[in-house]
């Protein structure tokens, strides 16, 4: 009996050291901390930017989803020149537009295109996503991915933001970004045009753009963090 | 005129003969529109167009490729024509999330014809090309497993991050029809457990770029054996070595069951009576029955207890009869039983053969039971213990009668004697016999039952002679001596008849006995 009641209690004991001792790996799931306040456990630099590339291949992959059912049910034609008007009200911003481009700018100029890219979006997605409850023939379930586009857009700039100040932090990005953190600075004459635009062709532009977001974060992850994935 | 003349006449068949002319030239035409172009990035930086060439109209056409990307005006050539193959247009340098717009002119002599063209943004043309070196290894040592291993496409940057692969592959046993997909996100390996033996698999690879999947690589064929030849030797070896002694063992096991039987299961002792033949009995034949429980048996021969005390015999007197009978008793008993709880037996052979007067082979206490046979038999004629008696060693009272009717006397055991009731011993001659006193005083032990009497027809016993004689005095006073002469006479001739019939065994004890009457121990003569 004395060797029963003692092996029990080492059990317990283990069970109790299990709980206690996992909340501090636990603390790695919590939600980004801002400021890094106390007891907050900092995720890695890696971590981060796996987070924000997964959020942006997601939120890629629903415009996508978005667009081609708009095509399917609104203009079944293709190969059409002129169909497009191809001028989306984030043309003014200069991006890279190849591999090479994109690996020759510095750091900052890339992050700097990624978080302009999200500013400029959020608003005209919001539209869009109220304008679509109001058009009856569109597939309700397309309505729930426009929400969701729209928040997935303001929540990866966010995230962005985050991943920013550790750079900064670290001391691997200049502090030269941050003054164009406010969403003030992105507004400028001119970025009203978007209201001119159609539904179709904003979900044509929006699909390039978040390509482009997606794949801005890789180059830079890979060029800052290159650990496995890269 | 003539001239003239001639060339009316020639105009009507020249004007045939260019219409004719003409009508031939008509099967040449300008090239068909090419059509069924189609781009494709194996890699997001480069990109190829190929287009399906139409009807060239009988002349030689050539086709060009022309594209310009958006925010351009004219449009530029193709680059390179030959490194896609025929009819088909590669692009080295390109730019992506740009619109491109693509067309192809055919042209020959007669004119040029467009096809329809193409727009396409770089990053929607992405489609890998399959899988290469796919290589599939058996492996049963273990556990059955497949491990599966393939090269990523060439050419594609996954390292600077631009490229992201995506592989998949599928396996089916050879005669299904449904494939199992298992999905490897960024390794070129995989293992896959939950193969059977036997069976032939097909494997299949694909890989995937921004969601976009190539086509599946070319179809890898493999076997998985049936068994493993190693462990199947080596099992066939361990049974074979441990099949040989169980077998030996059984072989020896059937061949001698019998002594196996007995030895697990031990036979239980039934009840035997000796001599007596159960088979016999169970046959059933009732006198043959009583034959074996009566006749058969044999009693126990009482082996005179070897006390150091001696004791002897006490015969009285005629006229010391009327003692106190204290030390007489006189028994008529049934067939060999013991007189006395005194009788002590020894449970030997010897005190087996007693009743038969054993035989001389009786070996260890033949001397003594000689003696008290002796004793015994001759209690009826005077045999008087002397103190001399007491020398002799092994004698019981223990009495037996032997068969037939006879009396007994009770011999207390009293050392010391009256000599009144006693005869004396005269001599002793060797170790047993008593050669009695002769006396005046004839008188007989009466053995009948009477105390005191004399039966008529016994007689003293005059002398021992030999070990086994004695001789009887005659009785010369009355008609009772003549008769017991008589029967004395008569018994002596009996006697040897008697004891001739007998035969052998009894004789070993007392053949010469006289006057006796438990010499024999047959049933008696009706002497008395």
């Amino acid at each position: 009996m004395p060797g029963n009641i003692r092996s029990v209690s080492v059990v317990l004991v283990g069970l109790l050291c299990l709980v206690f001792c996992s909340q501090p790996t636990s603390l790695d799931a919590a939600p980004l901390c801002t400021n890094a306040e106390a007891g907050c456990h900092v995720l890695s630099l890696a971590n981060l930017f796996d987070r924000v590339i997964q959020h942006s291949a997601r939120m890629h992959s629903i415009s996508n989803d978005l667009h081609s059912e708009f095509e399917l049910y609104f203009l079944p034609s293709k190969n059409q020149i002129g169909r497009v008007s191809r001028n989306c009200h984030t043309s003014n911003i200069l991006t890279p537009n190849g591999k090479e481009n994109a690996q020759r700018m510095a750091r900052e100029e890339l992050t700097e295109v990624i978080l302009k890219l999200l500013v400029a979006w959020r608003d005209p997605l919001w539209h869009f996503h109220q304008s679509m409850t109001h058009f009856h023939d569109f597939i309700d379930f397309s309505s729930n991915k426009s929400l969701k586009m729209s928040d997935m857009v303001h929540e990866l700039r966010k995230g962005v933001q985050k991943v920013v100040e550790k750079m900064q932090m670290l001391g691997i990005l200049s502090n030269s970004v941050s003054s164009l953190m406010s969403p003030e600075a992105f507004l400028a004459p001119g970025s009203a045009e978007w209201r001119l635009m159609k539904d179709y062709e904003l979900l044509y532009c929006f699909r390039r753009d978040s390509n482009k977001v997606q794949n801005y974060l890789k180059i830079l992850k890979c060029r800052i963090v290159p650990e496995d994935g890269c | 005129m003539a001239c003239a003349r001639m060339v009316k006449h020639l105009r009507l068949p020249l004007l045939l003969l260019l219409l004719a002319l003409a009508a031939e030239c008509n099967s040449m035409s300008p090239p068909e529109k090419p059509d069924k172009l189609g781009c494709r990035s194996p890699d997001k930086e480069t990109f190829f167009c190929w287009w399906t060439p139409g009807s060239d109209g009988g002349l030689p056409t050539v086709h060009h490729l022309y594209y310009k990307t958006e925010g351009q005006e004219n449009m530029r050539q193709c680059p390179d024509y030959h490194k896609a193959g025929s009819n088909s247009c590669f692009f080295s340098k390109t730019s992506i999330w740009v619109e491109y717009t693509v067309i192809v002119e055919a042209s020959n002599a007669l004119g040029n014809t467009s096809s329809d063209p193409l727009t396409f943004d770089l990053m929607n043309i992405v489609k890998p090309f399959a899988p290469e070196n796919v290589t599939v290894v058996v492996n049963i040592e273990d556990s059955p497993h497949l491990t599966i291993q393939w090269h990523t496409p060439s050419n594609i940057d996954t390292k600077s991050g631009w490229v992201t692969l995506k592989n998949q592959l599928r396996v089916k046993p050879d005669k299904s029809k449904i494939w199992k997909n298992y999905a490897s996100e960024t390794q070129t390996h995989f293992t896959i457990y939950s193969i059977d033996l036997g069976v032939v698999y097909m494997v299949e690879v694909r890989c995937a770029i921004d969601n976009s999947w190539s086509e599946w690589s070319n179809t890898t064929f493999v076997k998985v054996p049936n068994f493993s030849r190693k462990d199947n030797s080596f099992w066939i070896l361990v049974f074979s070595l441990c099949l040989i002694p169980l077998l030996a063992a059984m072989i020896i096991l059937i061949l001698k069951r019998k002594t196996v039987k007995k030895y697990i299961l031990p036979p239980v002792p039934s009840p035997k009576i000796r001599g007596v033949d159960v088979q016999l009995l169970k046959s059933g034949q009732s006198e043959d029955v009583i034959n074996a429980m009566l006749l058969n048996q044999r009693f126990p021969v009482m082996i005179p207890w070897k006390d150091q005390k001696e004791d002897y015999l006490i015969v009285s007197d005629k006229e010391t009869s009327y003692l106190p009978l204290e030390k007489k008793k006189i028994f008529i008993l049934p067939l060999a039983m013991a007189l006395d709880s005194e009788v002590q037996s020894k449970e030997t052979s010897e005190v087996d053969h007693f009743p038969k007067d054993s035989e001389s082979s009786s070996e260890e206490s033949s001397d003594k039971t000689e003696s008290s046979q002796l004793l015994t038999k001759c209690s009826s004629a005077n045999v008087l213990n002397d103190e001399k008696a007491n020398r002799l060693k092994g004698v019981t009272e223990k009495i037996f009668q032997p068969f037939g009717i006879g009396g007994y006397v009770d011999i207390p055991r009293h050392e010391h004697m009256q000599e009144a009731d006693y005869s004396r011993v005269n001599e002793v001659n060797g170790d047993n016999i008593l050669i009695m006193k002769k006396e005046n005083i004839p008188h007989t032990l009466d053995t009948q039952g009477q105390e005191g009497s004399v039966p008529d027809n016994y007689s003293m016993v005059k002398e021992v002679n030999s070990d086994n004689v004695v001789f009887l005095e005659k009785h010369s006073e009355s008609v009772n001596a003549s008769f017991k002469a008589k029967g004395y006479i008569d018994w002596v001739n009996q006697k040897p008849k008697n004891l001739h019939m007998t035969g052998h065994s009894e004789m070993g004890v007392c053949p010469q006995l006289v006057g006796c009457e438990y010499v024999d121990t047959v049933p008696p003569p009706a002497v008395i």
